[in-house]
């Protein structure tokens, strides 16, 4: 007689629903981050290689693929920030005064902090521009 | 409730079944149960094996969400039978398997073997290094002492997060989340001292570190334990630990 029947196993069980598939694309999205940091090595590497090498560096970037790249990333790199954000009160909860801080206040901080950043970031280039 | 459900008062069931001395293949079978606004799916369960099938099994126990023995895949997700109503998924069908990630011993019925053994690794009881006499009195506790715990103690045992979790189903030696949570659980209890016993099983790869975070262990949790949150915050902990244990001395606050 047969035993037990072994324990299932399915390697599509990120198509299991949604959550399922924004933790993969969440996975994922470091690919992304990883792949503007190799585009942003590229630049400092033309940089250094003086005003010819920065301007042909400056023309690529003006090509419709890399135009595409470059939002494909900025999804990616939203979707990363604002998952690992939602995640921050479960990895690292807070207690002032012997409570616990609510979780949405620390989501709301995180928030709040990559605003304030982008903001003075922001600031800074139209400065600069 | 929809108008057909309405109609025929009735709602179809779709039941895995498995008898191992009959079956080589596990099968799905259709019934017809009658639907009631107030039912349950373990409702529907129980008043098939009273009135159609009597070899139908699954367990079962106090039908209020407590016990955690009726787990159950429903439609694909994992649920307390108990605590799943059929008018949630009208029109039906409504799919019902044994809870992923485990061997079926029979329909319904998983084994269980391999969670009860990872869960006494954990020991998860209050160590003490000595007993206090009991002249002593009870070990108190704040309020502030308490909820650091409280919430990763309400665990039921019900395996639901087991049977969310993408990487017990493919790793079998990982802890999984329910043990983990309640490791994390005694190692935040202001009276234990069993930190360093558990250590060695829940910082290493099949530990905390096999855990990548996926949290539907948390999402399918009917009491809010949020075992995804305890492993990461073990995580922190031990990542800490192995920093600071470069450092000459002891951080104030950082020591148990």
């Amino acid at each position: 007689m047969p035993g037990p029947l072994p324990r299932r196993k399915s390697n599509a069980w990120w198509n299991r629903g949604w959550p399922y598939r924004i933790i993969l694309l969440r996975e994922l999205s470091a690919v992304a981050v990883a792949g503007y940091m190799v585009l942003l090595l590229l630049l400092v590497c033309n940089v250094r290689g003086g005003e010819g090498a920065f301007a042909d560096h400056l023309e690529v970037l003006q090509s419709p693929l890399l135009w595409l790249v470059h939002a494909i990333i900025l999804g990616f790199a939203q979707l990363h920030t604002t998952t690992w954000f939602r995640l921050v009160p479960k990895a690292m909860p807070l207690k002032l005064g012997g409570r616990r801080v609510p979780d949405e206040l620390i989501v709301a901080g995180a928030f709040g902090g990559w605003l304030a950043v982008s903001a003075v970031v922001l600031v800074i280039f139209l400065v600069v521009a | 409730m929809t108008s057909e459900a309405t109609a025929a008062r009735t709602v179809t069931l779709e039941v895995f079944r498995y008898h191992p001395e009959r079956d080589e293949e596990p099968s799905f079978q259709s019934y017809e149960v009658p639907y009631r606004e107030e039912w349950v799916v373990l409702d529907a369960l129980n008043w098939l094996k009273d009135e159609v099938d009597g070899t139908l099994s699954y367990r079962w126990s106090c039908r209020m969400g407590v016990c955690g023995s009726c787990g159950m895949m429903v439609n694909g997700l994992p649920r307390l039978t108990c605590n799943a109503f059929l008018r949630e998924f009208l029109p039906g069908p409504i799919r019902v398997e044994p809870l992923r990630g485990f061997p079926v011993e029979r329909d319904m019925v998983t084994v269980l073997d391999d969670f009860m053994g990872k869960l006494t690794e954990v020991k998860p009881w209050i160590i003490r290094e000595q007993e206090q006499p009991v002249e002593e009195g009870e070990y108190r506790q704040t309020p502030s002492q308490l909820a650091d715990f409280k919430q990763f103690s309400m665990c039921i045992n019900c395996m639901l997060c087991y049977a969310a979790c993408p990487v017990y189903e493919h790793e079998e030696e990982f802890i999984g989340p329910a043990a983990l949570a309640l490791a994390q659980r005694y190692n935040l209890d202001s009276r234990d001292q069993g930190n360093e016993q558990r250590q060695r099983l829940i910082w290493s790869d099949e530990g905390i570190w096999d855990c990548t975070f996926v949290g539907e262990c948390s999402a399918v949790c009917p009491k809010n334990v949020d075992p995804a949150g305890a492993i990461q915050q073990a995580k922190v902990e031990a990542t800490n630990s192995f920093f600071l244990s470069f450092l000459p001395f002891t951080p104030p606050g950082m020591g148990r």
